[in-house]
């Protein structure tokens, strides 16, 4: 598999397959931190740690495992860890400081009109969007991992570092709260 | 209360659309929504959640971003290999010294007293000779790390 030869090579350090690994995760990985911590000045600073952390560790990586859920971990560590550090409150969602548990989303969608038929493509997507900003980081990352990245459920245990049987669990709560969150701000919203 | 059937196919719908069902579940869910228009719409629904998922928008990184993080990697890549390296480096000399060390001592018996002089006793003489030859072997081995060091750093701050 070419990717496995990127590893190899960037284990040996060469610096191309460095920069082929980069260029072909840049977006995933952008995405998926974007997803996590929601500041996209946080979400920047992170990126780059994220491969700072690769350099560091590739050396150590065993080639026999899946790469992407490994740098997904190395990732999504960097993320908990800075979340943990910089705003705790996050890691239990809603969004802090709000007495009447208001989230963000909630507060996005407040000033928006009621759904109507026929509503855009996009319009749906940014609805879907900020529902999914608001659910508590564990959901979201298995969301995004799963939905995004399109991870299997195993690679998802290993990169949140929980078991299978907990990953399902947080799937399927994580897409109730979303399905309520839609329901109730955007009543008979068509997604077709 | 035990659940239903109906409730225990509800309760597996979301993860159905989400493709994260085992083969039995799955097939468990298919026999039931071809009965059931409730459980089927229901189904359709976690789909279209599932599918407005995948689609949503793909937020790119800035410009320049990917080039400082780029960048940023590969020096300390390079720096990785120098750590390597230097470890390397410290590890033969700290194998040489000891290697001098060992060898030394018979060797300079040897020349001095002859073969025999190795199985004489004379631990006292003996011991402070070893403690010599230890000395400075590890103060060679000691400043010849330190010089690389001092080298590698010069050399990485040029760069």
């Amino acid at each position: 598999m070419a990717r496995d030869t990127e590893v190899a090579r960037l284990k040996r350090g060469d610096l191309d397959a460095l920069s082929e690994l980069i260029t072909r995760y840049q977006n995933r990985v952008y995405r998926f931190l974007l997803r996590i911590v929601r500041e996209p000045a946080e979400a920047e600073d992170l990126f780059q740690q994220t491969w700072l952390r690769l350099a560091e560790r590739i050396r150590h990586f065993d080639e026999s495992r899946n790469f992407e859920a490994w740098l997904f971990t190395l990732a999504r560590n960097l993320a908990i860890d800075h979340l943990r550090r910089i705003r705790p409150a996050s890691l239990d969602e809603p969004v802090p400081g709000d007495s009447r548990g208001e989230t963000a989303a909630d507060r996005l969608a407040s000033r928006e009109r009621p759904a109507i038929e026929g509503i855009l493509e996009r319009e749906r997507a940014t609805r879907l969007g900020e529902a999914l900003e608001a659910l508590p980081v564990s959901y979201r990352e298995v969301v995004t991992l799963r939905f995004e990245e399109e991870m299997k459920l195993e690679e998802i245990a290993q990169v949140v570092g929980a078991p299978l049987s907990t990953v399902k669990t947080r799937l399927r709560r994580s897409l109730e709260q979303l399905r309520i969150r839609l329901e109730r701000k955007h009543p008979g919203m068509d997604w077709q | 209360m035990a659940m239903s059937e109906h409730d225990e196919i509800r309760e597996l719908l979301a993860l159905g659309a989400s493709g994260a069902l085992e083969r039995e579940e799955e097939e468990r869910v298919a026999r039931h929504i071809r009965a059931c228009a409730l459980c089927s719409e229901e189904l359709e629904e976690w789909r279209l959640i599932a599918t407005g998922l995948r689609r949503l928008p793909t937020p790119q990184p800035p410009r320049g971003l990917v080039e400082r993080a780029r960048a940023r990697a590969e020096v300390r890549l390079a720096e990785e290999a120098d750590r390597r390296w230097n470890r390397g480096v410290l590890a033969f000399v700290i194998v040489f010294a000891w290697v001098i060390t060992l060898l030394s001592w018979p060797l300079f018996r040897l020349v001095t007293g002859g073969f025999l002089s190795l199985v004489e006793p004379g631990l006292n003489k003996a011991w402070i000779a070893f403690a010599a030859f230890t000395t400075l072997a590890w103060v060679g081995g000691g400043g010849a790390a330190i010089l690389l060091s001092l080298h590698q750093r010069r050399e990485r701050r040029l760069a």
